[in-house]
């Protein structure tokens, strides 16, 4: 059985703020992971093997936290901006979340207009949630416009966090910001629901990356900001297969606790099931001996 | 024009024009959303746990939430380790319905209540008839900012001696409930709640010590069913029940019957014995009829013929009255004296044509009938 890869790239030289990372050091974080990911020498050749030509393409952060811990505007502006120039054209780029306000909050500024990259909320009166809920399994959910009419493919672009109910939140999960109830799916560990949101078509069909912003990984206490148990790490981490990149994600926050003398997420019963409930349903891989990863340093 | 139609139109002014949260209100938008002016209320029945976290007890879900995070109810919000409510005279919905509507029965029937809801629910029923409102978090509908002298005051000028907390779950607004109804009743006006009884005791016998009536809805007899269909638990419901009706204030209970899910005769009789025994005969049970909504869209209505049988088996266990509901016109929603099995009072949907009362009694035999008649 083939295995997923999963590529982090760590970033050698001492973030000066990595808050608000250099987007020159990000750029080739990007560059090289996704050329890693594709198996490819160039960067550009790398962005073709999961978007065509003039795709809309939506970059889905997560702002929920705050300015102190969510998706830095410096990673998700480059990536936008990287793939506005190369596959596709920038105001066909839309970074987006559940608010204008959360944005704002998380230090992004909204743009709607025309020759930029477009950066706004569910709530913004270009987007607003669709009429009908969508019904799949346990979900029933009205999903964003912005995932499920104004874009064509999909990244999903999260902080990865420690989460008091889920285990951790990382790319699976970012996409409770896409429909209007995330409330709803909060208990048993979020599981199965992580899964089977990820399973609707708005989102399995339109999915192509997931790329964790692991340069500040709160290991503990999360989703909320608590700078006692946040990590600079300077990692990147990359795959085309949704569940294997939470998958690696999970383990780093394990390694983080380990280190700091916390027990695991599964002694503290809240293992992130939902993972294997995803591969149950044939979403990715979620056992490390089924991924590949490459770790290499820029 | 009916004078309730005239208060939809005409009711706070500019108001008026934001109540289209309310799927029954024309104009119905949900996009583009609301402006984010929600309130900002301290929140009742909660725990402060360390690092900012906190626990709910408002309801049997007991919420554990970080820092920014929201409840399952989507209207109460960790803020930095205080506990909010964010729909604290946050207005969705706003009608003048009879009291019928709700339903009950046997509290000052014809009065119309002066109704009201905020968006939000602590539960989340794949049948829900307001979806759109009650699933909803308070910046995705339209809301008007009506305080609870606002309320009242409205509330006097139309003449409604009843309030009612409806159309959501009002347990989710208790703060804004309660503040309500203590001011209203010292104005005279009664308070009514249309709930699922899914809250915790303490605040329930706080709010029973400010209103006056309590529908419940009990969705199924079942855990299954509630685990399922309405993503909760059945046993705090049927504490609930027992809990109000101790306290001595009016109770009814709707039975939504859904075809195929929560309609065996076996289990029917199961509830009533049930209910026979831990609450008494007198308080009036409702078996309504299914419509095909929201996520159950694959079942047909529920048949008439079901709702008769089931009707049937809940008088033969004793229950002293039974009704149809969502069936016009079928003589299961006239109430029958248990004494005499004359009919006393006589309606028509949500309409009284006749009612044979003297007072408290039946007019025919004297029999005293369970209620609030006065």
């Amino acid at each position: 059985m083939k295995k997923s890869r999963v590529v982090i790239i760590n970033c050698r030289r001492i973030l000066p703020d990595p808050v608000r990372p250099d987007p020159e050091i990000i750029l080739a974080m990007l560059k090289k992971g996704l050329s890693l990911l594709a198996g490819v020498s160039s960067a550009g050749e790398a962005l073709s093997h999961w978007f065509r030509h003039g795709e809309a393409i939506g970059i889905k952060i997560n702002t929920i936290a705050g300015k102190a811990l969510s998706t830095a505007p410096e990673v998700s502006r480059t990536l936008g901006l990287w793939l506005g120039s190369t596959v596709t054209s920038v105001e066909k780029i839309i970074i987006w979340d559940r608010s204008d306000e959360e944005l704002r909050q998380a230090g992004y500024r909204i743009s709607t207009s025309g020759g930029s990259l477009k950066i706004f909320g569910t709530d913004n009166r270009r987007a607003g949630y669709q009429n009908q809920p969508v019904s799949l399994r346990h979900i029933g959910s009205l999903f964003s416009r912005i995932q499920a009419e104004l874009i064509e493919a999909s990244i999903s672009l999260a902080i990865l966090k420690d989460h008091g109910l889920a285990g951790i939140t990382a790319g699976l999960k970012n996409y409770f910001g896409a429909i209007h109830n995330p409330n709803k799916y909060h208990d048993s560990g979020c599981d199965p629901y992580v899964a089977e949101l990820f399973e609707t078509e708005a989102i399995r069909n339109k999915h192509r990356l997931t790329i964790l912003d692991a340069i500040r990984v709160q290991y503990h206490r999360g989703p909320s900001y608590h700078p006692r148990w946040l990590a600079v790490c300077q990692k990147l981490i990359f795959s085309s297969d949704p569940v294997a990149a939470d998958t690696v994600g999970w383990q780093l926050i394990e390694e983080l606790r380990a280190r700091k003398g916390l027990p695991s997420l599964k002694e503290e019963n809240r293992e992130p099931l939902y993972l294997r409930t995803a591969e149950k349903l044939g979403l990715g891989k979620s056992s490390m001996q089924d991924i590949e990863v490459i770790e290499e340093e820029i | 024009m009916e004078r309730r139609d005239f208060l939809k139109i005409t009711i706070s002014g500019c108001a008026l024009g934001l109540l289209s949260g309310y799927p029954g209100f024309p104009g119905y938008s949900r996009s583009p959303l609301a402006p984010a002016s929600l309130s900002r209320e301290e929140a009742r029945y909660y725990q402060k746990l360390p690092d900012r976290e906190i626990r709910c007890d408002l309801c049997p879900r007991f919420c554990q939430l970080g820092d920014r995070e929201r409840g399952f109810c989507g209207v109460r919000e960790n803020q930095g380790g205080k506990y909010y409510t964010l729909v604290y005279g946050q207005v969705a919905s706003l009608n003048v319905d009879p009291i019928e509507k709700k339903p009950f029965f046997h509290f000052l029937p014809g009065s119309e209540a002066f109704s009201l809801a905020t968006a939000g629910c602590n539960l989340n029923c794949k049948f829900c008839q307001n979806w759109e409102i009650s699933q909803m978090r308070p910046e995705q509908v339209k809301n008007i900012y009506l305080p609870p002298e606002s309320v009242v005051a409205t509330c006097e000028r139309y003449n409604c001696p009843v309030i009612a907390y409806t159309y959501t779950e009002p347990v989710i607004f208790f703060e804004y409930m309660y503040d309500c109804s203590l001011l209203a009743r010292k104005k005279g006006i009664r308070n009514v709640v249309v709930t699922a009884g899914y809250i915790n005791p303490q605040p329930l016998s706080d709010l029973c010590r400010v209103v006056d009536a309590i529908k419940v809805d009990l969705k199924a007899f079942n855990q299954n069913f509630y685990h399922e269909y309405v993503r909760g638990q059945l046993q705090p419901v049927l504490e609930a029940i027992k809990q109000i009706a101790r306290s001595k204030i009016w109770l009814e209970i709707v039975y939504l019957v859904i075809p195929t899910l929560n309609d065996r005769s076996e289990e029917i009789k199961e509830m009533c014995r049930y209910l026979k025994n831990e609450i008494g005969p007198d308080y009036p049970i409702h078996f309504s009829r299914f419509h095909p909504m929201y996520l159950l869209k694959n079942l047909p209505p529920t048949p008439v013929s079901t709702l008769e049988k089931l009707r049937e088996i809940a008088l033969n266990e004793g229950l002293r009255y039974v009704y149809i509901g969502n069936v016009p016109g079928h003589p299961g929603e006239n109430t029958y004296c248990p004494g005499c099995g004359r009919v006393i009072i006589e309606r028509y949907g949500y309409a009284i044509r006749k009612k044979e009362m003297n007072g408290n009694k039946c007019r025919f035999c004297g029999r005293e009938i369970a209620g609030v008649w006065s």
